[in-house]
């Protein structure tokens, strides 16, 4: 187990530095240049062509761009994560601040959507063709099609306009409130977030559980006459986890990247938004660092679905 | 000498299949007696029934399916006296507390009848815990001991293993363990020996045999294998499109079968060591569709011996003797081909 996690974060290096190499090619290969977001159009105007190729040099912009990813590597080995060419604060800075915010907030939606999803999935799996089932059907179809924003803007016009129950967006410094304080802030994005991403995992837990409950071994432990909750939960939902969780695993990084929408619509100050940003400015230094935490963060939670699935499936053998 | 007396009576036994507004009589009136100590043999092609009828029993039908007709009495032999398997809840309690305790089945696949994500020990655990009060450590010693009884080599090891460590036959030991944990009066045996390779089924019958003797144990086998028919059965129960068309004893089914399907069952076997170029007898025609059923004995259309008459009913039962049965109208002709 340990010396298959090792040699798993091991081999993540090279990936890490080849998807790395990849975004800093593709970030050259997009039009415009990123002295143009620095400044108003008419001063640019004004700048003779060496004024501006001097701030290209000071700025760390010229040369090829192979060097400038060693360059940008060797840095990042030191420590040195650079200043955001926009704004000039230093990246570690931006970091700190947002990635708590957006970590907090898909652990959240993460929570809420995995424990509703293979709750509901697993019910309408065992109540197949009710009422009940039908019903789930078409708000799982319902929630999949609906866009994360259109549903954060209701959210917000009733429960914190029309009834005033939640703060309309935004979020508390952690250092300065308490954690109950700062409860009110996150549950709208999260409800929002989670629930919408209820629906696939509610799918996906229905039809493990419809496949499971085929099998020939809950024909088995009927025939033991085990109690029908026993045959369910310990019999069938028990085996039809696995894909489930290698689902949910795999959500984690899309989660944290791709939270811009939940994060613009309710002002949540996390690194959505700001990785956004930052490639419309071709501000390679905070795109480039975010790139990799993403980047990381994607080759962890494989790892984490293969040591947790190897946990819950005997068959799976970490070894290979 | 051991009682050989009835414990599972099914009487006229109608159980049909529903889908999409059709019907289909899987199991068409069937009547037979299972005895302990004694093995009874249901031997039919696929389709006729024959795993519906086990099902039955064990109530483990799926939801499009139902008993329609007739009875299941399980004779208990204590005080609580004859039980109408019909008549209970699927799922209810009395029947939860009959299926493993007092009526076991093992299945054809062992490969996918046990769980794969749990121990083979957990799983036997499981069986003597729900059906008696007993400690975890005494469970696991009785398993250890069953485990050992099944010929289990290693068994202190292999307790801790799950089904996918195990080999096909082992996985079938540990599932007649599993059915044998808890002293089941009657066994039923799904096809247990169709997925293994024949030495392995021999080992398997052999157990089972034993198993038979030492704790009278009544067994219901179902099988497509003339085989495992001749090999095992005390009696024969020969089903085709759900009706029982003959039963008897083994000698006398197989010995002087006296219903044109058995006969031509029989016939279509071939024979180890008359070589390649001996002919085959198959039955002509194939099985009929289970919704548009033949009118009268539903072997007419693919029958040597039918006339005009076979196509009007289904013929009644004839006992020949004590315990020879057969439906068939023309069955004096067919003996006279012996």
């Amino acid at each position: 187990m340990l010396k298959y996690t090792i040699k798993k974060i091991l081999s993540m290096i090279p990936m890490i530095l080849i998807i790395t190499f990849i975004i800093y090619g593709l970030l050259e290969l997009t039009p415009g240049d990123p002295i143009s977001y620095l400044m108003d159009p008419e001063s640019l105007a004004r700048l003779s062509d060496a004024q501006i190729e001097e701030m290209r040099e000071a700025y760390g912009l010229n040369g090829p761009f192979v060097v400038r990813y060693f360059n940008w590597l060797f840095r990042l080995l030191q420590g040195d994560f650079g200043y955001s060419i926009s704004s000039g604060v230093p990246v570690i800075d931006i970091i700190k601040t947002g990635l708590p915010a957006t970590l907090e907030l898909a652990v959240a939606s993460l929570i809420i959507s995995t424990i509703l999803g293979s709750i509901l999935g697993v019910v309408s799996a065992i109540y197949k063709g009710t009422i009940g089932d039908n019903v789930l059907t078409v708000f799982g179809m319902i929630g999949v099609s609906i866009p994360q924003f259109f549903f954060g803007i209701v959210a917000i016009l009733v429960f914190a306009l029309n009834l005033e129950w939640l703060p309309v967006g935004g979020r508390t410094d952690p250092s300065v409130t308490g954690f109950f304080d700062r409860l009110e802030y996150i549950v709208l994005p999260s409800l929002v977030m989670g629930l919408s991403m209820t629906a696939g995992v509610m799918r996906y837990a229905r039809s493990s559980m419809l496949d499971t409950m085929n099998k020939e071994y809950i024909k088995t432990a009927r025939s033991k006459g085990l109690a029908e909750w026993r045959v369910n939960l310990l019999h069938g939902f028990r085996v039809s986890l696995t894909p489930v969780v290698v689902l949910i695993g795999f959500r984690l990084p899309t989660l944290v990247a791709g939270s811009v929408v939940i994060e613009t619509v309710f002002q949540w100050p996390g690194i959505g938004n700001a990785f956004s940003t930052a490639v419309r400015a071709q501000n390679y230094n905070l795109v480039m660092m975010l790139a990799l935490i993403f980047v990381v963060m994607t080759l962890f939670a494989s790892t984490l679905v293969d040591i947790v699935t190897a946990a819950i499936d005997p068959r799976v053998k970490l070894e290979n | 000498m051991k009682n050989k007396e009835t414990v599972i009576s099914v009487k006229n036994l109608k159980t049909f299949f529903y889908s999409d507004g059709r019907c289909n009589p899987a199991v068409n009136g069937v009547s037979f007696d299972v005895k302990s100590g004694k093995t009874l043999c249901v031997v039919g092609e696929s389709g006729c029934g024959k795993s519906v009828t086990a099902s039955s029993i064990m109530q483990l039908l799926p939801n499009n399916a139902r008993i329609e007709e007739g009875e299941i009495v399980y004779k208990t032999g204590d005080s609580r006296g004859d039980i109408h398997i019909e008549k209970l809840d699927r799922n209810g309690k009395e029947m939860r507390s009959l299926r493993g305790k007092d009526i076991a089945m093992i299945f054809q696949d062992p490969m996918t009848a046990l769980n794969p994500v749990y121990t083979v020990g957990w799983q036997i655990e499981e069986m003597i815990r729900n059906h008696e009060n007993v400690t975890k450590e005494e469970a696991r010693k009785r398993t250890l001991k069953l485990l050992a009884d099944m010929g289990i080599p290693d068994h202190e090891k292999r307790i801790d293993q799950y089904p996918h460590e195990f080999s096909g036959g082992m996985r079938q030991r540990a599932m007649i363990a599993m059915a044998m944990s808890c002293n089941p009066k009657v066994l039923i045996a799904d096809e247990p020996t169709t997925a293994l390779d024949v030495t392995i089924q021999a080992q398997i019958f052999e157990l089972m045999e034993e198993l038979k003797e030492k704790h009278n144990t009544a067994i219901l086998m179902i099988t497509h294998d003339m085989g495992v028919v001749s090999e095992m059965a005390d009696e024969v129960a020969v089903m085709y499109m759900g009706n029982i068309i003959e039963s008897g004893t083994a000698k006398e089914v197989l010995g002087s079968p006296k219903h044109p399907y058995t006969e031509a069952l029989l016939r279509s076997i071939p024979i180890l060591g008359r070589g390649k170029g001996q002919d085959l007898n198959p039955i002509r025609g194939v099985t009929p569709d289970p919704f548009d059923r033949p009118s009268g004995c539903q072997f007419e259309p693919r029958c040597d011996y039918a006339t005009k008459e076979c196509s009007n009913r289904m013929p009644d039962e004839v006992n020949l003797g004590k315990t020879h049965m057969v439906r068939c109208i023309k069955y004096q002709e067919v003996s006279k081909n012996e």
